[in-house]
């Protein structure tokens, strides 16, 4: 038995599904053994998964098709108002937590976002570009929703009623749930022709072109797709939050984040993304708890340390050790 | 009346956009070597109106006479920076990575500000801050008439350094082409030192002479480097005197549109004119021919 499952993950493609369906498994039975109201180890992983996603959105626009976007606060904080507007409103008239049309709705309005400045932004040959543009529009985006304050109520925000608050049990499945789909959605797309498309496209756009890919087409849609997986992962943090500002769910940190967790994991991996995550999420847990005020510091230490000694990763560290010893 | 309060708005706007521009300027040399934008540039502008500030507060050295002290001090740390963090990202072929670390850089001093000398806003006060001229009715501060002398200073120094010195020639050609320049016989790592040094020394003169107009915060860093690479934009990246234009070109935006459409709105105008001069005008306002990245 053992035998086979070693001989099973031997392949590398199996070993990514294997240790992806274990972890799912493990996670999904954490919950049974520990005191889930009163454990910090919930809480922890509920942040972690929501991490997942939005360093798994980042890790397709940059890590696959090379395209370093700026302005991922933009469509997380769009992906919560959407939540929290539509929540507030009952505008689906289902009227009940956790809806996953109103979760789905919260990753299409980014996608929308993405398309209409993703077109012309990304039909400039010159990547530069794009990252400036999409700094600019999460900027934009910040004073249109303090200055639209009959509907989104300014600086202060919007609250939605926290009384329907009962555990964090659900939160945690649906943040696993989201994961997984993130790292699935990456995963199938990277594997199929679209793929190999942005591949080429980062390595190399001229010759990409030259050889019949329709660059924009693809560069948009890595843009859309992960515009739509960071919304949904701000989505379930406005169920979360119950109370979101522009402060708390547009600010830089959530452009920023995605970028050191798949930075510090591996850009352009399957699991780096994931990897970073936990680090990231268990360095900032740890910091919040022992000195809150410093750790900021830590984290921009750690990208510059990351960055100089190891800029393909933890997922590249790995490869460097292994071939070093051949 | 309506007349002498247009053409106030209008002076103050291009006085406060040469603090822009000299910003703009630094990015602008670094984007010709090392084919980055470096992030961290308002950061560092921050960082050192507060050393400005300090020297002001501690040892009682006047804000402008900083500027003896501040511009060596800035051009060492440039240099060391380049040695110590980018030299080996910057051969890199991957820019990204240099990108990042900029990002780092800008994480890290900005948090370690906000530690040290907390988030409250500052500001240099001297005997001249409130001194204001008023020819024919329009007000001007006397620092921020000598912000604009010192940004025109500043560009013309750097003008004639990349014009008449052979180190200037070497970065010149470096912008043009990094590949040929190191086949002719020079260090890659030297003009990239000397063009990051020179950009930590403008961040050096642009945080002074922000101190001297403008409360400042840690985090008002960021927000200043957004606004140096809109001005990059407007003026052409790689073009260095069309940075400074590009810097004046926004301030007046800024002073025009909290001026006749409202004090928060400014901000969103100048990023919408930002988007719209990447999408239709990518070579800038003021360059000529799109130069090859």
């Amino acid at each position: 038995m053992i035998d086979k499952i070693y001989s099973y993950i031997k392949d590398k493609r199996h070993a990514n599904i294997f240790f992806t369906v274990l972890g799912a498994l493990i996670f999904a039975i954490i919950p049974l053994f520990t005191d889930v109201e009163a454990s910090y180890l919930i809480y922890f992983l509920f942040l972690t998964f929501v991490h997942t996603v939005i360093a798994q959105g980042w890790n397709l626009v940059a890590g696959y098709a090379g395209q370093i976007s700026l302005g991922q606060n933009a469509f997380f904080g769009l992906g919560a108002y959407t939540t929290a507007l539509i929540w507030l409103h009952d505008i689906t008239k289902t009227g009940y937590y956790f809806d996953p049309v109103v979760m789905i709705l919260s990753g299409l309005v980014p996608i929308v976002l993405a398309i209409i400045i993703g077109i012309p932004l990304l039909s400039r040959l010159r990547g530069d570009y794009f990252a400036f543009g999409t700094l600019g529009i999460g900027q934009i985006i910040i004073v249109v929703f303090l200055k639209a304050r009959a509907i989104t109520g300014g600086a202060d925000g919007l609250h939605i009623p926290s009384t329907v608050y009962e555990s964090i049990v659900p939160y945690y499945y649906t943040g696993l749930l989201l994961a997984l789909f993130a790292i699935a959605v990456v995963y199938f797309i990277t594997r199929s022709r679209i793929g190999l498309a942005l591949r080429a496209i980062r390595e190399d756009e001229m010759s990409a072109a030259s050889h019949g890919v329709f660059i924009l087409k693809y560069k948009v849609f890595a843009f859309a797709v992960g515009a739509f997986l960071t919304g949904i992962a701000g989505s379930l943090y406005a169920y979360y939050l119950f109370h979101i500002n522009p402060d708390s769910v547009l600010n830089m940190n959530w452009l920023f984040y995605p970028i050191l967790m798949c930075v510090l994991g591996g850009t352009g991996t399957i699991m780096g993304p994931v990897i970073g995550a936990f680090f990231m999420t268990a360095i900032f847990s740890f910091g919040d708890v022992y000195f809150a005020q410093t750790h900021p510091i830590i984290s921009g230490v750690l990208i510059i340390l990351v960055m100089k000694f190891m800029p393909t990763g933890i997922i590249g560290l790995k490869d460097r050790i292994f071939s070093r010893g051949k | 009346m309506n007349l002498i309060l247009t053409l106030r708005v209008l002076v103050n706007g291009v006085l406060f956009g040469t603090t822009y521009g000299i910003a703009a300027v630094g990015l602008s040399l670094i984007f010709g070597t090392m084919r980055i934008i470096f992030f961290a540039q308002g950061t560092f502008i921050i960082f050192f109106a507060y050393i400005s500030y300090w020297l002001l507060t501690l040892l009682g050295i006047d804000p402008y006479l900083s500027l003896i002290i501040v511009i060596p001090a800035s051009l060492l740390l440039g240099s060391a920076l380049y040695y110590g963090i980018f030299k080996e990202a910057a051969a890199n072929e991957d820019k990204n990575i240099s990108l990042l670390l900029a990002i780092g850089l800008m994480y890290l001093i900005e948090n370690v500000m906000l530690v040290l000398w907390t988030p409250d806003p500052r500001s240099v006060v001297t005997s001249y801050t409130t001194l204001v001229f008023r020819p024919f009715g329009i007000v001007i501060p006397f620092t921020r008439l000598t912000t604009l002398f010192i940004a025109v200073l500043t560009a013309a120094g750097v003008f004639i350094f990349l014009k008449k010195t052979l180190v200037g020639t070497a970065v010149r050609a470096a912008s043009e082409d990094m590949v040929s320049t190191t086949l002719m016989g020079i260090n890659p790592n030297w003009v990239n030192a000397v063009a990051f040094a020179i950009g930590i020394g403008l961040a050096g003169v642009a945080g002074v002479a922000l101190a001297t107009i403008y409360p400042f915060d840690p985090s008002y860093g960021f927000i200043f480097a957004i606004k140096a690479l809109i001005a990059l934009a407007l003026g052409g990246i790689g073009n260095v005197y069309g940075a400074l234009l590009g810097g004046i070109l926004l301030g007046l935006i800024e002073s025009l549109g909290s001026f006749y459409v409202g004090g928060g709105w400014a901000d969103a105008i100048s990023y919408g004119v930002f988007l719209l001069v990447l999408i239709f005008r990518p070579q800038g306002l003021f360059g000529g021919s799109i130069k090859k990245a």
